[in-house]
């Protein structure tokens, strides 16, 4: 493919050309992407698209600027000229040769079946059957809408550190959104089935029970009375849950927030800030997750890094900038969403570990309260760590027993707080995947927790 | 290789005439600078110049998508081969059609203006630095999170088998900052932003300190009792609300039955003083040009008038699917040359009332002014039109404004969000972050706040 024409020699070349006149860091990360995507609304397929992404960008940085620019175009004089027009910028001497070393990770992620070999009118049978399984037996049902994309990313970086390296990210994601309708209220529920790896994901029963999933949630929640609004214990199911923690703490742990003074976890390494049986990570390794790759956008290589052990806080999220003006060690964050992008500490997989507590005991321990079965998304202001969520689905706990689903309720707090207020971990870790936001870009990344109780949490609603 | 839009459009079109069925080249050229500053010193400086080709083949009712950003003579031939291609996989659909030509695009004079590629770097660096160090004049402001210039050139051209060939280039360019103020452990954010069509019509001082102010005014905030109050929406964060109104007003959401607004138009769905425009041809829009994602030439749309539902939001395909005389309003949208075309609102604009927003506050009286929104993706639907989001602002007692408050969430739906409205300031702004929505700041009665 093209980009096998960014050799080593050709990309310390670049390099040296963009550090002509001086600067500490010059990195290449260059891209070929083939996309397919396509989408069921209304029982029918109605968009395939192919997508062909594919250029290169440079950085430069120097002091505390980063100069940055890219171009459409994997041709070598195109990039040579980007080098030209960023370089101009720096003062200083010609740079020496960035002795580059290959930097080779094997991938922990299989691709069993490469989605550029499965015949496109395959995967429209797909998001076709996860519409029919929907609708079958569920009369409400009036809309599922099913987007199907898979994606193969090549990538090349180099940087002035010595640094080469590449990667193949393989992932295929199936999205469903059913919407279910009675006596003129509407509901809906969603499900994403999603990995780093190749077209087996998609076998017909993991298709049918997503979109059962979804379907059951929509139509659930046409039964749903308003939510009451006061504070309550809240029960977070295992999965989706961990939208909360990956928004609420995760955030904060990424270490530009860190740089910039601007996190509630800054100065708070080694500190206690969960309960002892509390155990978190942000994983890149973990086989086959949406958030996964080998080596992040920067060329480190990914791993599992422990965010926080036995309730004390470990560890910061960090990339090669952050790293280096705070020495911290690199843990292989450093995420853009494209060629197009500057690479910031981004999150891959995190999640809370498993603990020891049964799920149904601690229902049955739970006298009054929240489950919230699904989290719809929040935002979160990272300087105070005051968060609001919507819980998608969920349902009142009365006397030990999941009673009667709820809408329109929302989960108010504080980072720290919800933190201390854990009171018990679950045995039953799962994981979901999504899109994360920040700066702009948007990148893949899995989030999930076993089942967890918080001890009490301000539960926003309609009813008083 | 030729390089400018229009060349681009053209060159893939004239690969494209062994191609059965309609075929639509969208092609765009861009050229942006992005600059953020920090502690006084340039953090980074972005310059990019994206360019690529998306082609829509629609062949027996079946519509084929592709983009590229390989402008040579194979990528073009590859993507025409790809777009006409993945128009076989698809189910048919009586009522996809590319639109025919409409006749002469609107005049709309200055939407690109040069001060924008005349600028210098270092100029454009100066006017972040200015918009920073006016947020750090303020007391109690402890940094400025961040505080950035942007700017951009965009030409695109759009041709079709159906005749259609058009051409629009435009500027862009804002000034933003957050800032960070602290008191006693207490910790709060606050943006500031201006907008405009060239860097003269910036002002970085206002921006600057409208950031630092706001976050300042919410230090010490806490809860306020739970209960219904009239609520003041500041025109940033109605502006959102209105965002969401606008993705009920697409005409595909209301046919696949996705919007709230379902079977409600000619019904009165706001109070009578309540007035909104869809105007594609304002000079100020961020969302102005002469034609929409499919050629189709802009128009303003009347889509509430004294309360009333007056229209939905169509594009070619919607029009064509509700038949009865519906005819597109202009309103497909698109992101890039590398996404479909899809159905959305250009430039909103809600009519404006009377008085600053402290006379707006004082003719309420009692009541919650809000100056901040949390968590409208996740909280507002556009499809069952509830709204469940954070909210940050004042208490507002005796006509003017009380103690800040935080960590309560307001709990409506989006009609009760708009029927509601009681009153309105006269001061407008163009808020770019929610599309592009022109509004006052609106007082809105009984609306549910749960705090402690």
């Amino acid at each position: 493919m093209s980009l096998h024409v960014l050799t080593q020699d050709v990309a310390d070349s670049v390099l040296r050309r963009l550090l002509r006149k001086g600067g500490d860091f010059a990195e290449l990360f260059a891209e070929d992407r083939r996309s397919l995507s396509l989408r069921l609304e209304d029982r029918q397929v109605e968009e395939v698209c192919t997508g062909v992404d594919r250029g290169a960008s440079l950085r430069l940085i120097q002091g505390k600027t980063t100069y940055f620019g890219y171009t459409e175009s994997l041709d070598v004089a195109a990039i040579e000229a980007l080098a030209d027009r960023l370089s101009a910028a720096g003062e200083g001497n010609e740079g020496t040769s960035c002795g580059l070393h290959v930097v080779s990770v094997d991938t922990r992620h299989p691709v069993l079946i490469p989605p550029s070999t499965v015949d496109v009118s395959r995967k429209a049978d797909v998001v076709r059957l996860a519409d029919e399984t929907a609708r079958s037996d569920r009369k409400e049902v009036r809309q599922v809408v099913a987007s199907y994309s898979d994606s193969a990313q090549e990538v090349v970086v180099a940087n002035s550190q010595g640094t080469f390296s590449r990667d193949e990210r393989t992932r295929v994601v199936l999205s469903l959104t059913v919407a279910a309708e009675r006596n003129g209220a509407v509901q809906s529920g969603r499900k994403t089935i999603a990995h780093h790896g190749g077209y087996e994901l998609l076998e017909d029963a993991a298709v049918r029970r997503g979109a059962e999933r979804a379907a059951d949630a929509a139509v659930v929640m046409l039964d749903a009375g308003p939510s009451p609004a006061r504070r309550m214990p809240v029960i977070l199911a295992g999965g989706s849950g961990g939208v909360l923690f990956h928004e609420a703490c995760g955030h904060g742990l990424e270490a530009d927030f860190i740089a910039k003074g601007t996190s509630v976890w800054c100065d708070m390494l080694g500190e206690q800030v969960a309960p002892p049986f509390v155990q978190a990570y942000d994983d890149g390794i973990f086989t086959g997750g949406w958030g996964s790759a080998t080596i992040d956008d920067e060329g480190t290589p990914c791993q599992r890094t422990t965010l926080i052990e036995n309730g004390v806080l470990t560890s910061f999220l960090t990339d090669v900038l952050r790293s280096d003006r705070l020495g911290f060690e690199l843990t292989g964050n450093g995420r853009r969403e494209s060629f197009r992008h500057i690479p910031y500490p981004r999150m891959t997989n995190t999640y809370f570990g498993p603990g020891d507590v049964n799920r149904e005991d601690l229902i049955a321990d739970t006298a009054n309260g929240l489950y919230a079965r699904s989290i719809g998304g929040g935002q979160v202001d990272p300087a105070t760590g005051d968060f609001v969520f919507g819980v998608s689905e969920g349902y009142m706990v009365e006397s030990g027993k999941i009673t009667a689903p709820v809408k329109g309720a929302t989960l108010v707090g504080n980072s720290r707080e919800v933190l201390r207020g854990l009171d018990a971990v679950c045995d039953d870790l799962e994981l979901e995947a999504g899109m994360c936001g920040k700066e702009g870009q948007s990148v893949p990344v899995g989030s999930g927790q076993p089942t967890v109780r918080l001890r009490e949490l301000t539960v926003g609603g309609t009813e008083t | 290789m030729r390089t400018g839009a229009m060349d681009i459009a053209e060159d893939a079109m004239s690969l494209a005439s062994g191609v059965s069925g309609e075929v639509e080249v969208f092609a765009e050229s861009a050229r942006t600078t992005a600059i953020k500053v920090y502690e006084g010193s340039v953090e980074s400086l972005v310059s990019a110049e994206p360019q690529g080709v998306g082609v829509r083949v629609i062949n027996c009712r079946r519509t084929g998508y592709a983009y590229t950003a390989d402008l040579s003579r194979a990528g073009l031939e590859k993507v025409v081969e790809s777009a006409s291609a993945n128009a076989e996989v698809g189910d048919s659909d009586e009522y996809v059609a590319l639109p025919e030509p409409r006749g002469d695009y609107p005049e709309i004079g200055g939407l690109w203006r040069d001060g924008v590629s005349r600028l210098s770097a270092e100029e454009k660096i100066s006017l972040a630095l200015e918009t920073e160090r006016a947020a750090l004049s303020v007391d109690e402001i402890e940094t400025v999170e961040e505080a950035a210039y942007q700017d951009g050139e965009w030409r695109t051209a759009l041709v079709s088998s159906t005749g259609i060939s058009a051409f629009s280039e435009s500027s862009f360019c804002y000034v933003y900052a957050s800032a960070h103020a602290s008191r006693a452990g207490s910790a709060q954010t606050g943006l500031g932003f201006c907008a405009g069509r060239e860097p003269s019509e910036l002002e970085p001082g206002t921006a600057g300190r409208e950031a630092a102010t706001k976050a300042r005014s919410l230090l010490g905030a806490a809860p306020c009792p739970t209960g219904r109050y009239t609520v003041v929406f500041d025109r940033d964060v109605y502006a959102a609300v209105l965002s969401v109104l606008a993705q009920a007003l697409s005409a595909e959401a209301v046919l696949r039955g996705r919007s709230a607004l379902v079977g409600r138009l000619g019904h009165a769905i706001g109070d009578s003083q309540v007035d909104l425009l869809d105007d594609g041809l304002h000079p100020d829009g961020m969302a102005t040009s002469p034609f929409d994602g499919e050629g189709v030439p802009h128009q303003r749309t009347q889509v509430i008038s004294g309360g009333v539902l007056q229209a939905y939001l169509h594009g070619t395909y919607t029009a064509r699917w509700e038949g009865r005389g519906a005819e597109s309003t202009g309103n497909m949208r698109r992101g890039s040359y590398r996404s479909t075309p899809g159905v959305g609102a250009t430039n909103l604009i809600l009519a404006s009332g009377s008085g600053s927003l402290e006379e707006l506050i004082g003719r309420v009286g009692e009541g919650i002014y809000v100056s901040n929104l949390k968590g409208l993706h996740s909280g507002a639907s556009s499809i069952t039109g509830d709204f469940s989001v954070g909210v940050e602002g004042h208490l507002i007692e005796g006509g003017s404004l009380g103690r800040p408050v935080r960590e309560v969430t307001l709990a409506s739906d989006l009609i009760s969000l708009i029927s509601g409205v009681t009153d309105r300031g006269a001061d407008s702004l163009w808020v770019p972050f929610y599309g592009s929505v022109l509004t006052p700041s609106v007082a809105v009665a009984d609306v549910m706040i749960s705090g402690e």
